[in-house]
């Protein structure tokens, strides 16, 4: 492994810790505002309950588009820096672009897509609550939908990104 | 302005400016925030899916070497795109960080410094990412 290669994958280490960091803030923002220190088993009650009370989903919603966010901010920032490597040489970007084909690093891109795609649909989805001023009933079956896609077409992607490693 | 995305503002939680609405500068602000935010997510809604799809699905992620990249930047489009992409990603994620911030850090100080901190790292990550741009135009 070269020098350029480990400086890559210690940055995507702390990019992975501060993400990890920023979910604590966000969980432990969530069961301030949720009231009570076992937001686990608050939910877990919760979800006996029926569809029409839980209007919490779109909190949820907003916690992992909150997350999503600053993994996806984090990926970023470490991606414009090692694309900055195309400018030292082009063989410098190659050597560091080598770790992008293996089998690590595209479970990585894939689990990057189910965020990306997550991240898109659901802001989409706040664009047409906030333009149709949509209420909670509409709102929640567009919020079933940003998750089936994100489901499917994230699987779909993930089998397109792995195919190459795994036959 | 809230929105169902938006859940009980912490600000409101800690009781600290309950009744009176921020003052206009603020609020101008805000509503400036809000529309980075979302007319850059539109922007990128295309932008960062056609170039991830460009990256993992068109071409192989093992095959966007810097042969890739110098074909590709050879084209002024793509130029364009990717530097629209890069100052709107930027945008976005440092907009979407802010209120994040606003959200988590109570002490005024301290969220004065780390807000500080996010402003100059966004605005050296979009110097490199222009400079890595503008190299490849020159040469």
């Amino acid at each position: 492994m070269s020098a350029i290669q480990l400086a890559f994958l210690l940055a995507l280490t702390g990019t992975f810790a501060a993400v990890t960091w920023f979910a604590v803030v966000v969980v432990r923002g969530a069961a301030r505002s949720d009231g009570g220190a076992h937001p686990s088993w608050a939910l877990v009650r919760r979800l006996g309950r029926s569809p029409d009370e839980r209007a919490e989903l779109n909190r949820w919603a907003f916690y992992l588009h909150r997350l999503t966010g600053m993994a996806i901010f984090g990926f970023l920032c470490l991606h414009i820096v090692d694309v900055s490597a195309y400018t030292v040489s082009p063989s410098t970007y190659d050597d560091l672009h080598e770790l992008y084909g293996t089998a690590p690093m595209r479970l990585f891109e894939s689990s990057l897509l189910f965020a990306i795609l997550f991240h898109t649909l659901n802001g989409l989805r706040i664009l047409a609550v906030d333009v149709g001023d949509l209420g909670q009933v509409p709102a929640q079956r567009l919020l079933v939908g940003v998750v089936a896609v994100t489901v499917l077409a994230g699987a779909a992607g993930t089998a397109l990104i792995m195919a190459p490693v795994l036959t | 302005m809230t929105s169902l995305g938006d859940p009980v503002r912490p600000r409101h939680r800690e009781g600290v400016r309950h009744a009176a609405a921020p003052p206009s500068g603020a609020r101008r602000a805000r509503v400036a925030t809000y529309l980075t935010v979302r007319l850059t997510g539109l922007i990128l809604a295309v932008l960062v899916l056609g170039h991830f799809a460009l990256t993992h699905f068109i071409t192989d992620v093992a095959d966007a070497d810097a042969a890739f990249i110098a074909r590709r930047w050879g084209s002024a489009l793509w130029l364009a795109w990717d530097g629209t992409m890069l100052t709107a990603a930027l945008a976005h994620g440092a907009a979407g960080v802010w209120i994040a911030i606003e959200d988590y850090t109570a002490d005024p100080v301290r969220r004065r410094r780390v807000l500080a901190v996010l402003v100059a790292g966004t605005a050296l990550l979009l110097a490199l990412g222009w400079i890595t741009l503008a190299v490849a135009i020159l040469d």
